[in-house]
């Protein structure tokens, strides 16, 4: 009793630390940055730091994590700073050259996604715990990274050019980071409350597949360059219609990957019902209704970003719906797990078929998000490939 | 829902057409017909000109695709129609939902039955040494503090039942997101052309497809101002106003009269340092009968002019006629003389000229063309851009109508490290321009290639400069010498009149074949020697300077090669004369899309509820709880049950943590 009283005490202080911090945080960003920003923005980051302080509250390790990529993104911008504020400096220290310039740190979030890829799977197949928790903190560290490269990113686009700055989620490059970075925490989130990593490695291989795309991205387009934003992107409309739209890619892929799993399970079943695998993997119910989560929280935030995207577009180009290809597809998309959430309520389907229909969801979920714009035109202007 | 009331909703039997309006097959086929009407609708790129289909898909499927309206597919009828569809079926689901979905929301179910109790998803049973009321007040404190409203039902025999309901606000969930649908829905009609449609159909619209000044549009092609909805563009010069706007329509487009005016006083490019705009804004002034000064505003991409119910937009820029003043440079005279002409973009000019009588049509100013690097330019100068200058557009016409499309550049470029004046020219829209380089001289100027094109024409000079140059040697005879000057003389002449080609051609047709190499080798080496004499006299009037031997600069012979190789495509340029843009004065003129967009704010006031809806309909759980009491001779008999609306893995642990506290 007395234990967990004290624990009860120390966790409340950490949580009024965090809030304390995020809040200081989002106030001295406030006062350094105050000319730059107009009131929508100073509402946005002030509400970005509510959010964050509820998200740290809500789940913990959020705090941990946040703690991490402050630091360092903070430790890039000092050394930065140290070499004249110069964006060449990335180049020449060593801090900056090899672990926390944007370019750097993004290297590594990719080094170890591809590792705790194969290690998640290496702990499926040998069903040991120690391998598992190497993944998981692989994991960790990945998403950590890419975070920091997109902080690190945003500072050293004002450093290349003032004009230039924006925040890092204006082309096809940058929101791919995004894109890894989220879903990779919004699976770890999932591991952590249903205490199974057996999942780890199918949702990591669609982070791979995104990886090896960035690397080439980056090897063969140098897309990873700074570029300023056109000016239909010069609205901080984007910096949450974004970030909206990619938890419900996050949430989309996760489902679809544990679809995968569903699919593999129920096969193994019919057919080698002695498999060991059956064992290291979750129940089929257990699945299921983490695939039923992550639609849900994916559909409710793809909701929010295709409803702020039109009123975006109501701004920019005159209203709030034009058939856009990428909004078309958007739509494409929120039609799709509205069907498979009807059939799933009021039907009652469970197993495989909704597995298939999330797996295949990730494809329109693809396109919408990559095949539009490389095979359409459309007014949706970043990153034609 | 409960089971109960699923059976109740189906003894009530409804029409059967009503049935399938409301049922969730009808639903899913429409949301699965709007999805593949969408991706079409992507995929084949619509309201594109016919001619181009045509070619794409061949005459006969042609046919079909355009009377399934797939080249406009999201104002297809049968597009509507599923629209309206979905907005019935949801409307009838929804009402069908209400009544038992509100009873649900409403009722605790206070008087289920112990036996009921004992067949819910979750029970347990046990005794407590408390008396009933003490339990009763334990309960209902535990439920009041876990967020539950309660009801407590005291039964005939003396037992308690209370029921605890929590999270209704869940059912609201299903009502939010279904009716934002139907909202929505009516947002997007109340925005969309059926108005005109229905105007189109009873013969009093009619769309203009011919593009002529606005005093000669059809009557039957404007709106009035008091239109509902429309969204539509117009482009303002600079200096200038206007009070209508153009709606694209079918093949054609409507005139919309506007309730007020707008000028536009000046319009801005800015671009970021690597050649990529920055932003581009109008300066505007509203004008309205209602105001006392008219309103005035920037408006940029993103910043629109919000007044009344209309938005104004910056969307696109252009040439709003810049002021010109030309040099035309004949390619054909014996002198360097160049006439001027004064014009402006938009405008045409006639031409009377020794080669006949040409139109001359101004289509585009540029100010900057910036392109991209060569990755060894981008290595050498660190930008991944350049700024090629202010161009031209504009096309020549000759009298029998053919015309040519130029684009001339005002200020010498670096190509290869030389400089040149570049002219694009072209015979058709179709084909991308083929370029003239004309070498820029010491003074980055075009002076020193007119006066050598002139000298290169002018025939008698040309001769007697080549005579000066090489006098007949002695020992060589009259006419042997007579004979190699006319050579001299034709090789100019069918260089200038048909390029190195020219020669080839000749050589090929007029020579035996065994001696074809021998000659062109001579020939060659003569016309290089005329036309070096021509320079070199040239060079001479420039008192450029020679080295010792007599020998001219490096740059000099380089300019030459690439004088010769501008002179050799000259007879592929079109009409012999140059358009060289001397100064301008540019004029832009902005685009703006004006809208008036009433079904805007119903269209969003639908999205706050779909989002709200969607919210309490995954986030909040709908909860039952009933606590069962019943007095023992030793203190109460307890049984818990309980039932979550969506059946969760933590659903059952907290259940269990729920009777501890009450046994606790
Ligand atoms: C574009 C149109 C529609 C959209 C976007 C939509 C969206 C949704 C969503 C997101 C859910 C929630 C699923 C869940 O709670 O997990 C739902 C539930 C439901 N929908 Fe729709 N819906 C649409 C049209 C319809 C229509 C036309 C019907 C009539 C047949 C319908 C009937 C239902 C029913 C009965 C439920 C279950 C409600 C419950 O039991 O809580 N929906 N809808």
């Amino acid at each position: 009793m007395e234990n967990t009283n004290t624990q009860a005490i120390w966790q409340k202080s950490k949580n009024g630390l965090w809030a304390l911090i995020v809040l200081l945080g989002a106030f001295i960003g406030w006062q350094v940055y105050a000319d730059n920003m107009d009131g929508y923005e100073i509402a946005i980051l002030f509400g970005v730091a509510l959010g964050t302080i509820w998200l740290g509250w809500f789940w913990k390790s959020f705090q941990t994590l946040a703690y991490f990529v402050a630091t360092f993104s903070l430790l890039a911008i000092w050394i930065y700073q140290l070499n004249g504020n110069l964006y060449a400096a990335n180049e020449n220290a060593f801090f900056l050259k090899y672990l926390v310039s944007s370019q750097a740190a993004i290297m590594w979030m990719g080094v170890l996604v591809i590792f705790a890829t194969f290690t998640y799977f290496f702990g499926l197949f040998k069903q040991s715990e120690f391998v598992y928790k190497t993944s998981t903190f692989l994991a960790w560290t990945a998403a950590m990274f890419g975070f920091i490269g997109m902080m690190v990113r945003w500072y050293e686009s004002y450093l290349v050019n003032v004009d230039y700055g924006h925040i890092p989620v204006s082309s096809l490059y940058e929101v791919f980071i995004l894109f890894i970075v989220m879903t990779i925490l919004m699976y770890l989130y999932y591991e952590q409350k249903f205490k199974t990593r057996a999942m780890g490695g199918f949702v990591m291989l669609v982070m791979t597949a995104s990886v090896l795309f960035v690397m080439w991205y980056i090897f063969d387009r140098q897309a990873h360059e700074i570029q300023p934003l056109i000016p239909a992107l010069q609205s901080w409309w984007m910096k949450i219609h974004v970030p909206a739209n990619f938890v419900g890619y996050g949430g989309f892929s996760i489902a679809a990957m544990v679809g995968v799993a569903t699919l593999i399970r129920l096969s193994l079943e019919k057919r080698r019902p002695q498999s060991r695998l059956l064992n290291a993997l979750p129940s089929v119910n257990l699945m299921d209704d983490i695939m039923y989560r992550a639609i849900a929280i994916g559909f409710a935030f793809f909701t929010i970003a295709t409803v702020l995207g039109a009123m975006w577009a109501a701004e920019a180009w005159g209203g709030y719906w034009s058939w856009d290809p990428k909004e078309t597809w958007a739509l494409i998309v929120w039609l799709n797990y509205a069907a498979w959430l009807h059939v799933r309520m009021t039907k009652g389907w469970r197993g495989a078929p909704m597995a298939w229909w999330a797996f295949i969801g990730l494809f329109v979920t693809s396109f919408a998000f990559l095949g539009v714009n490389m095979f359409l035109s459309g007014l949706h202007s970043y990153g034609e490939l | 829902m409960s089971k109960t009331t699923r059976t109740t909703q189906t003894a009530r039997k409804s029409p059967v057409w009503l049935e399938f309006l409301g049922s969730m097959n009808l639903a899913i086929t429409l949301l699965v017909m709007l999805s593949i009407a969408s991706v079409v609708g992507t995929v084949l790129q619509q309201n594109q000109a016919f001619q181009n289909y045509i070619l794409k898909f061949g005459p006969f499927w042609h046919q079909v695709y355009n009377s399934l309206g797939l080249y406009d597919v999201y104002s297809a009828g049968w597009f509507m129609l599923v629209l309206l569809f979905l907005l019935i079926s949801t409307g009838v689901c929804v009402t069908r939902h209400t009544p038992i979905f509100i009873k649900d929301m409403r009722q605790f179910s206070e008087t289920l039955s112990l036996n009921a109790l004992k067949h819910q998803p979750n029970h347990a049973s046990f005794s407590s040494t408390d008396n009933l009321h003490t339990s009763q007040q334990r309960a209902l404190t535990t439920l009041k503090h876990k967020g539950f409203r309660t009801r407590v039902h005291q039964r005939e025999d003396g037992s308690v039942t209370i029921a605890g309901l929590k999270g209704h606000w869940n059912r609201l969930g299903y009502f939010f997101t279904h009716i934002s649908i139907i909202v929505i829905c009516i947002g997007a009609l109340m925005d969309s052309n059926l108005y005109l449609k229905l105007n189109e159909w009873r013969g009093d619209l009619v769309p203009e497809t011919r593009s002529v000044p606005l005093n000669q549009v059809d009557k039957r092609a404007w709106l009035s101002s008091d239109n509902f909805s429309y969204r539509g563009t117009v482009n303002i010069t600079e200096g200038q106003n206007a009070d209508v706007l153009f709606l694209p329509y079918d093949e054609g487009y409507l005139v919309q009269q506007l309730p007020f005016r707008i000028e536009v006083k000046e319009f801005r490019l800015h671009y970021y340092d690597n050649g990529m705009p920055k932003s581009y804004e109008s300066d505007i002034l509203l004008f309205a009968d209602e105001l006392a000064e008219p309103i005035a505003k920037t408006i940029e991409v993103n910043h629109p002019l919000y007044y009344k119910n209309y938005a104004i937009y910056q969307s696109s820029f252009g040439d709003g006629g810049s002021l010109l003043n030309l040099k035309v440079h004949p390619l054909m005279a014996p002198i360097a003389n160049s006439s001027v002409i004064e014009s402006a973009v938009n405008r045409t000019e006639s031409l009377n000229t020794p080669a006949g009588k040409f139109r001359v049509e101004f289509s585009d100013f540029k100010l900057h063309n910036i392109v991209p690097n060569s990755d060894e330019e981008r290595e050498k100068t660190g930008h991944k851009m350049h700024n090629n200058g202010p161009s031209i557009l504009f096309k020549v016409r000759n009298e029998q109508g053919q015309a040519w499309e130029y684009e001339n550049y005002m200020i010498a470029n670096q190509q290869e490290g030389r400089w040149f004046f570049m002219s694009g020219v072209r015979n058709s829209m179709a084909e991308p321009f083929r370029y003239l380089f004309i070498p820029a001289d010491a003074n980055r100027s075009k002076t020193r290639f007119f006066e050598f094109l002139a000298l290169v024409n002018n025939a008698p000079l040309a001769e007697r400069i080549i005579r000066n140059a090489y006098p007949r040697p002695d020992g060589m005879e009259e006419k042997a010498y007579e004979t190699h000057i006319v050579l001299f003389k034709q090789l100019i002449t069918l260089f200038r009149q048909a390029g190195f080609d020219g020669i080839s051609q000749f050589i090929q047709t007029n020579v035996p074949e065994q001696e074809q190499a021998t000659v062109a080798e001579f020939y060659f080496s003569q016309l290089a020697n005329a036309m070096q004499t021509l320079y070199l006299h040239i060079l001479e009037q420039e008192n450029a300077i020679l080295d010792n031997e007599g020998n001219i600069s490096a740059e000099n012979q380089i300019w030459f090669e690439d004088a010769l190789t501008s002179i050799a495509s000259l007879h592929r340029y079109g009409p012999p004369m140059f358009f060289e843009l001397e100064t301008f004065k540019q004029i832009q003129s902005t685009g703006l899309q004006i809208t008036k967009s009433p079904g805007k704010d119903v269209v969003y006031f639908g999205s706050a509820l779909l989002i709200m809806g969607v919210f309490f309909m995954f986030y909040v759980r709908q909860r039952r709880v009933w606590i069962h009491l019943n007095t023992t001779g030793t203190g109460t008999d307890i049984t818990v049950a309980a039932k979550d609306n969506k059946k969760l893995p933590e659903t059952e642990a907290e259940f269990n943590q729920f009777v501890a506290k009450l046994k606790a």
